[in-house]
Formats: structure tokens, C-alpha cells, sequence
């Protein structure tokens, strides 16, 4: 399966390694999110609400807020993360191979501008715009917004970014470039719009954060964020063909253009499904693929679901943090992953400054 | 909120506190949950509380949807900045705490009402509340805020209208509605540098209040939280707007 | 085993190539040269069907190029493009290894692992396999990617196509002999190779065959020691050339003046 010819097995082997390690950091992280955060749950109460689950034993009343913090807090939260993460880190490798920039992530086609104007629509003109569809839609209308929202942002940029049929990365980059200036300059205006309570809405949506995480939303993220994932996964082999250029991947037998507009679409719906329950979380989409070529190499079979796998894994870690580090009060998960993520992206800036 | 409850005497029951708590002094000391607008279910639970009480205010609606799904003993508490809107509030806590609150409801329902004559014979003073000014244009209050209901109460004319909320204030809008005072919160001043750096503003400059220097500094969440030191905000915010007028003063309470 | 048949593309109001037909045949080195904007590049792409023609055809094994599957096409002909860069770290290996693309969920990808082996063997590049390509040098990075055509081409069971653009542009002068080697090489193993050059020498050297293009036209076609004589070359490049006893071909600088 594996066309590369490496020098010793054991790298083959460590590159091939990818899938289960990341699988297994995404399961241990993810354990960890369940068990620990800033409510004690006792071992007890864990297996207590455990034999509850299964159908063994009723759950004892002193172990209902254990309960109720390990499986309405704690877990679809923690599903949310994983799912979330995964999302935002293949998204951002699969922007990386295609517009062939590791500076590249899921903002770059707009998608985040488009769903961050969108939810400060929403929180801004939400009842008097939407009226009795707002009421309605009550806690869904933001989301659906900042879903909407993201998607259309990327049509009007896969629009400005083609001519002719043909979507050259560079006009692309500068059309997302002018749709992340435009839905900038909407929403400050939204902004100005709003009032003291709204801003401050704004503020703390757009600094990210997963502690709106419900049962409810969990299958609509599986759908919307799990299955693009899988396939841009499955876009791995054309996006190999691109490493060396458009001409070279078309020569390879590539057909480019769909897989440009292919790529595209799978990441936006991913993002933008993602976004609009967590608010705007940056750096995971730039950081995870470098971590993952770091430690595995550039062939996208690998990168893909790792990135996916580690994207999960360390937004899981980073909201345990963010709901663990200020309790009672939570850090916006949106910080976390910027702190840790600015560090090293300077880090990898220095790093290829030096090889190049 | 936080004073309602002491000053029903169940002060040593509060076990964590909001952003905005800040009297009486000691609730200082108690962990803070942050801001009302950016709850943490995980935390507020960790906390084991029997009783979450939150204004209507409270957010983001998602987490407070967690919350409900969770059971946590939520119990909402109306906030509308007005006499009626105090007796309501304090009435609504003492029912959730399981006490009496009629009686701290009269008190202070009674020396509120103390100020409405005298209160009433002055003109009213055309004034303006601004929230910040440290940035670019100052934040100012249309209508529908704490601020402009406690104006209005104290007896001032918030020149400043047609839209709820905050908004920064231009020059020319500050010129045609023309205040002669401006009340900020104490911190807000400091923050923008002080008196002389405040009425320095394109906004105020252009205003009579360049020429009466009357900017007025008040406490901020004294002033503006229509708890039970309400009347006692009330007459203080008075008093600077009408210095020279015969304020009574207020029977000395448990709670100021 | 490609042919074109009076191909004409255009850009826009320009013409780039006028009614150029030629045939690339197995076994056989064909070069291409002219002066610049002669319409090289252009004719390359049209063969290996980057560029549509405006009119004219393009055939492959006798089918038109417009019927073949882009993978089914990439198991046929490989194309060596100008030095390509990653964006990614990757080692020469690896590079050689994307060759085998096209041949993901045929019976022919069983062949994977000893195609990229053959290849670096062939252009003698085993030695840089474990290298990353960022470090190779020009002409490192060229036998690469030549070996990466082969990888390509392993497996085709008819006689391939190899379609080089200016391979020994910006190499230096002992890197040129080798890879003009290598090519001959390649086309006695049986490939039919086209190769689009700048120097008229490396053409004379390389090609059995030699067509010049001049402002998208072929002007001339034929074996090297016919079409490369001072009186042609002269007209076409507009500068003096002197024949030499060993049949090579000197530019006179002294007495030109083109600005």
C-alpha cells in the first residue's frame, strides 16, 4: 500500500504507527475530560452512574450531581470537543496541501468571518430580524446563523476566486483575503450597533468556548463535522499530487479542479458546523497538521487522520484546561489554544527560517 | 443581589459571588464566578450549591440550558431598575431564600418614597451618564439602562435619547442635546485620565458642561444596582446634581 | 506514439502555436528549440494535454487526447516540468514515489516499491533517496524528478511517453552532460522522449531528431546535422553561428547588435 521507499522499516513502520497513536492520545484525552475537571466526582459516584447507565443498578440519590456532572456536563462536552477538533485540525491540513502554504488554516477561505458576522448578527438583530422564527428556533438560531453564515462566506469567495471555471490559489488566497476584510468591516459595524450586553455577548462567542455543549448537539456535529472529515481523509492520494504543483498533479492524472472545489466545500461545512456551536477557536486548524508532519512526515494519508485524531485529542486537553485553570469561572477555550498554540507556531516560523 | 441577601441576614450563606459583587466589603474575599454573562456550568456545580440565584440577565443561554438539563437549583430573579423594580427583586430573593423580606421591602420601599417630594420641587438638572471614555467617542446611556432610570430619579433629564443601551456619543449629538453635568463611576475617571482630561473631549468640549465642570463621580455599582441601598443612591446622586438643595436625610439602616 | 496534427492554440488574441504537427516516436529522442516565446512550453503542454488546442488534434496510441482519462493517460506519459518545490518537507524518495499515483487500485500498484528502486537506479540517485528533497541541489532535484517519471511510467505495457521541459535550464555544465546521457539512455530502453532545449548544442547531441519553432510555427524539422547548419540557425536566431570541425555550433558575439 505504502509507495514510499524509506531507508529502514522502523520509520515505515513509525510512519504507518499514526492512525493507532492518534486514536489512542484522542482516547486517553478524551478519558480525561470525563474524569477530571473542576466538579470532584468520586470513584463511586463514576461507577455508580456507570451501573446506572447500563441498565444494572438504580442510581442512589447522593450520586446525582455526580451524575449529572459526568453525563450532562462532562460528556457531551467532551464529545463536542472531540469531534469539534477533529473538524478544525483535517480541515486545516487539507487547506495546507491544497493552497500548497503552511501558513494556510480554514480562516483562509472564510469561513470563520463569515460565521463570526453571522452569529453577531444573530446575537445583535437576532428577535427583531428573524422574529417568530426566532422564537422558534430559541437556542438553534445562533448556530444556524454562524453555519449559514460561514458556508455563504466561502461560496462568495470560491465565486470571486474563480475565473472561468478554473480557481487559481492565488486569486482564492486574495479573495479570502477581501472576504475576511469585508465581514470584518459588517461586523465592527454590527458592533457599533450593538449595546453594552451584546457587545460583551460578542466578545466572549468569538473568543471560543464549549461550555454550551448539549446531548442535542452531538449528532448534528457527528453528521455535519464527522462526515466531511472522513472524506477529506479519503482526499489524501490527490492532495499527495498536488504537493508538487497543479501542472505536476494533473499530470498525475489528477483531476484538479474537482478536487480544489471538493476540498473546499468538505472543510468549510466541517468548520462552519463546528463554529457555530463553539464560537471562533484559532490555531488548532494552523498547529495540529505541523505536529503531526513533525512526527510522521508530509504524506497526507497520514496527515489527514492525524491531523483529524490529535485535532480531537487536543481540543479535548484544551478545555479541561479552560474549565480547570479559573474555576469557578472558565478561560474561553478560544484563549487556551491560542497560548499554546502562538508559542509554537513562532517556534516552527524560527525553525524554517533556519532550514531554508 | 448579593446586598439584598445580606441584608436579610443571610449573608453567611453565600458561598460564591459574580463579577460585579462587590458589597458588602467581605463578599470580596469569596470565590468569584466570573462574569454573569459567561457562566461555567462545570464550575457552578462544583461549587455544590443548594441555590443558584441569577438575574434575568444571566448567560450565555446555552450554558444556562446546561445548567437546567443538569438540575442545578437555578432560581431567576427580576431586575428592573425602578422602585417597583427593588421591591420585586428583594421580594423574589427572600422567597427563594425562604424568609420575610416584606419587611426590608417597606423599609426601603418607604425611603425612596422620603425622596420624591423633594426631589420633585427641583428643576431637573440636564445631565448625561457616560459609561467609559478612555477609547475613542465616551460610551453614553440612551434609555432603558440602570444609569438613566437612576437619573432621572435623582432628578436629571438624560438628554441623551432614542435608543436603549450605550452608544458612543459624537460631538455634534452632544452639542445639540447640550447637558450641563455628566455623571461617570468613579473608576471610569480615573480611567480616562481625570477631570481636566475628560472635559478636554471634542464631546464635552462643545457642551455647557465645558463651563459648569460639572462632571459628577459616583460609585458605580452603588449608584446603579437598585439594590436596597437604592433610596440611599438616590439622595447622594441628588445632592451632587442639586447642591443646594434640602434633601432629608435617611434613618441609618442595618444594610448601607 | 503522441502526434499532433496541425494544433493551433491560442490566448486570447494571440497565437501561440500556428498549425504545428509533429510526431514523437519510441525509441527516439525529439528535440525541440527555438527562440524564446517560439511557442516550446506551449507545444509541450499541448502534447501532454495541459492546454486545449484551438484547433488541430492531439493524439495518443491513435486516440485522441480529449478520450483519455486523465489517470488512464497518466500510466502513459510523465512530464517533466521545470524544478518544482515542495511546500512540505518531504524526502527524494517520497517524491519519487508520487509517481506511482496514477497506479493507486491497479493490479500495477503491487509494483510500487520496486518501480521507485528501478527508477533511482536508473538515474543513478539512489545515493539521495533518504535525502530531503529541499536540500538537493538543481541537478539532484532534476534526476528526481526524471526518476519520478520513470516510477511513472513503470508498469505501461505499451511503449511510454516522456515529455521534458527544459531539464538543463540553470545547470551547470557537467550536470547537462549527465542528464543528456540519461536521456539518451532512457529513449534506447525504449521510451519516446521529447525534450524541449535552449542550447543548440545540447540539441545536436541528445536528439535524433530536432524540430525549431519560431513564433509558433515549425519552421524547419529533421535529423540534427540537417536543420543545425550556420546558414539556417542563423536566420532564425538573427546571429552569426560558426560550425566548428566536431560539428558543433559556436555563437559569433563580436559583430551583433540587437539594441
Amino acid at each position: 500500500m505504502s509507495a514510499s521507499l524509506t531507508l529502514s522499516t522502523t520509520r515505515r513502520a513509525r510512519r504507518l504507527a499514526v492512525v493507532p497513536l492518534g486514536a489512542l492520545a484522542l482516547a486517553g484525552a478524551m478519558l480525561a475530560g470525563i474524569l477530571f475537571g473542576p466538579a470532584h466526582v468520586s470513584l463511586a459516584g463514576l461507577l455508580a452512574t456507570l451501573a446506572d447507565a447500563l441498565g444494572l443498578a438504580p442510581l442512589p440519590a447522593e450520586f446525582a450531581r455526580d451524575a449529572a456532572v459526568l453525563g450532562v456536563v462532562r460528556l457531551p462536552r467532551v464529545l463536542m470537543a472531540a469531534i469539534v477538533g477533529a473538524g478544525l485540525g483535517v480541515a486545516g491540513a487539507a487547506m495546507q496541501g491544497l493552497f500548497r502554504n503552511p501558513l494556510a488554516d480554514p480562516g483562509l477561505i472564510g469561513v470563520s468571518a463569515g460565521a463570526g458576522l453571522a452569529a453577531v448578527v444573530a446575537i445583535v438583530l437576532g428577535g427583531s430580524l428573524f422574529g417568530a422564527a426566532a422564537g422558534l428556533l430559541g437556542l438553534w438560531l445562533l448556530p444556524l446563523a454562524a453555519f449559514v453564515g460561514g458556508l455563504a462566506a466561502t461560496l462568495l469567495m470560491a465565486r470571486l476566486g474563480s475565473v472561468g471555471g478554473v480557481t487559481s490559489v492565488a486569486t482564492l488566497l486574495l479573495a479570502g483575503v477581501a472576504v475576511n476584510a469585508l465581514a470584518g468591516a459588517l461586523t465592527g459595524m454590527m458592533i457599533f450597533m450593538a449595546d453594552d450586553r451584546q457587545v460583551r455577548d460578542i466578545t466572549f462567542w468569538t473568543l471560543g468556548s464549549l461550555a454550551g455543549s448539549r446531548w442535542a448537539q452531538v449528532p448534528v456535529v457527528a453528521v455535519l463535522v464527522g462526515l466531511p472529515t472522513l472524506a477529506l481523509c479519503a482526499l489524501a492520494r490527490p492532495l499527495n499530487a498536488l504537493m508538487l504543483g497543479e501542472a505536476e498533479a494533473f499530470h498525475l492524472g489528477t483531476r484538479v479542479e474537482a478536487v480544489k472545489r471538493l476540498a473546499v466545500v468538505l472543510a468549510a461545512i466541517a468548520v462552519a458546523a463546528g463554529v457555530a456551536f463553539t464560537g471562533l477557536i484559532g490555531f488548532l486548524g494552523l498547529v495540529v497538521p505541523h505536529l503531526v508532519r513533525l512526527g510522521f512526515g508530509s504524506d497526507h494519508r497520514l496527515v489527514l487522520p492525524g491531523a483529524a485524531l490529535l485535532g480531537g485529542a487536543l481540543l479535548v486537553l484544551a478545555d479541561l484546561a479552560a474549565r480547570s485553570l479559573a474555576a469557578p469561572a472558565e478561560l474561553p477555550v478560544g484563549v487556551v489554544t491560542a497560548l499554546l498554540g502562538a508559542p509554537f507556531f513562532l517556534w516552527l516560523l524560527r525553525r524554517r527560517g533556519g532550514t531554508r | 443581589m448579593t446586598e439584598i441577601i445580606f441584608a436579610l441576614g443571610a449573608g453567611a450563606r453565600v458561598i460564591a459571588v459574580d463579577s460585579t459583587s462587590r458589597f458588602p466589603t467581605l463578599v470580596e474575599a469569596l470565590p468569584r464566578i466570573g462574569y454573569m454573562r459567561a457562566l461555567a456550568p462545570e464550575g457552578l456545580i462544583a461549587l455544590t450549591p443548594d441555590l443558584l440565584l441569577m438575574s434575568e440577565e444571566a448567560g450565555p443561554p446555552q450554558a444556562v440550558a446546561v445548567l437546567r438539563a443538569a438540575r442545578a437549583p437555578i432560581r431567576v430573579v427580576p431586575d428592573r431598575p425602578s422602585a417597583d423594580g427593588v421591591r420585586a427583586k428583594i421580594l423574589a430573593v427572600a422567597e427563594a431564600l425562604g424568609l420575610d423580606g416584606a419587611p426590608l421591602a417597606a423599609a426601603v420601599r418607604a425611603d425612596w418614597a422620603a425622596l420624591d417630594a423633594p426631589i420633585g420641587s427641583q428643576r431637573p438638572r440636564r445631565a448625561i451618564f457616560i459609561l467609559s471614555a478612555s477609547r475613542g467617542a465616551p460610551l453614553v446611556s440612551g434609555e432603558g439602562t440602570h444609569a438613566d432610570a437612576m437619573l432621572r430619579a435623582a432628578g436629571a433629564t438624560n438628554v441623551i435619547g432614542g435608543f436603549t443601551g450605550y452608544r458612543p456619543l459624537s460631538a455634534e449629538a452632544a452639542a445639540m442635546a447640550a447637558p450641563d453635568a455628566v455623571v461617570m463611576m468613579t473608576h471610569s475617571l480615573a480611567e480616562a485620565g481625570g477631570l481636566d482630561a475628560v472635559l478636554s473631549m471634542p464631546a464635552l468640549a462643545v457642551t455647557p458642561v465645558a463651563r459648569t465642570r460639572r462632571v459628577l463621580a459616583v460609585d458605580g455599582p452603588y449608584t446603579l444596582s437598585f439594590g436596597p441601598r437604592a433610596p440611599q443612591a438616590r439622595r447622594d446622586l441628588a445632592r451632587l446634581l442639586h447642591p443646594g438643595a434640602a434633601l432629608p436625610d435617611l434613618p441609618l439602616r442595618d444594610w448601607t | 506514439m503522441i502526434s499532433a496534427r496541425h494544433v493551433t492554440v491560442r490566448a486570447g488574441q494571440r497565437t501561440l502555436l500556428d498549425a504545428v504537427s509533429l510526431d514523437m516516436v519510441p525509441g527516439k529522442v525529439l528535440a525541440v528549440i527555438g527562440p524564446n516565446g517560439a511557442g516550446k512550453s506551449t507545444l509541450l503542454g499541448a502534447l501532454a494535454g495541459t492546454l486545449r488546442p484551438a484547433s488541430g488534434q492531439v493524439n495518443v496510441d491513435g486516440r485522441a487526447l480529449g478520450d483519455w482519462r486523465p489517470v488512464a493517460l497518466a500510466r502513459r506519459r510523465a512530464v517533466v516540468g521545470q524544478s518544482a518545490s515542495l511546500a512540505f518537507p518531504m524526502d527524494a524518495a517520497e517524491v519519487v514515489g508520487l509517481g506511482r499515483l496514477p497506479w493507486h487500485g491497479t493490479p500495477g500498484a503491487a509494483r510500487d516499491h520496486a518501480a521507485v528502486a528501478a527508477a533511482l537506479s536508473a538515474t543513478q540517485a539512489t545515493h539521495l533517496a533518504g535525502q530531503a528533497y529541499a536540500t538537493l541541489s538543481g541537478g539532484e532535484r532534476q534526476r528526481v524528478q526524471i526518476a519520478r517519471a520513470l516510477a511513472q511510467l513503470d508498469g505501461a505495457d505499451q511503449p511510454a511517453a516522456l515529455l521534458l521541459d527544459e531539464p538543463t535550464a540553470s545547470l551547470d555544465v557537467r550536470h547537462v552532460a549527465s542528464l543528456l546521457r540519461l536521456v539518451r539512455r532512457l529513449a534506447q530502453g525504449g521510451l519516446a522522449v521529447l525534450v524541449v532545449l535552449h542550447d543548440l548544442n545540447e540539441a545536436a547531441f541528445v536528439a535524433d531528431r530536432v524540430a525549431i519553432l519560431v513564433e509558433g510555427r515549425l519552421v524547419a524539422s529533421g535529423l540534427p546535422r540537417d536543420v543545425l547548419d550556420p546558414v539556417s540557425v542563423a536566420q532564425i536566431y538573427g546571429i552569426e553561428f560558426r560550425k566548428l570541425a566536431d560539428g558543433s555550433l559556436l555563437p559569433r558575439f563580436s559583430d551583433v547588435c540587437v539594441w
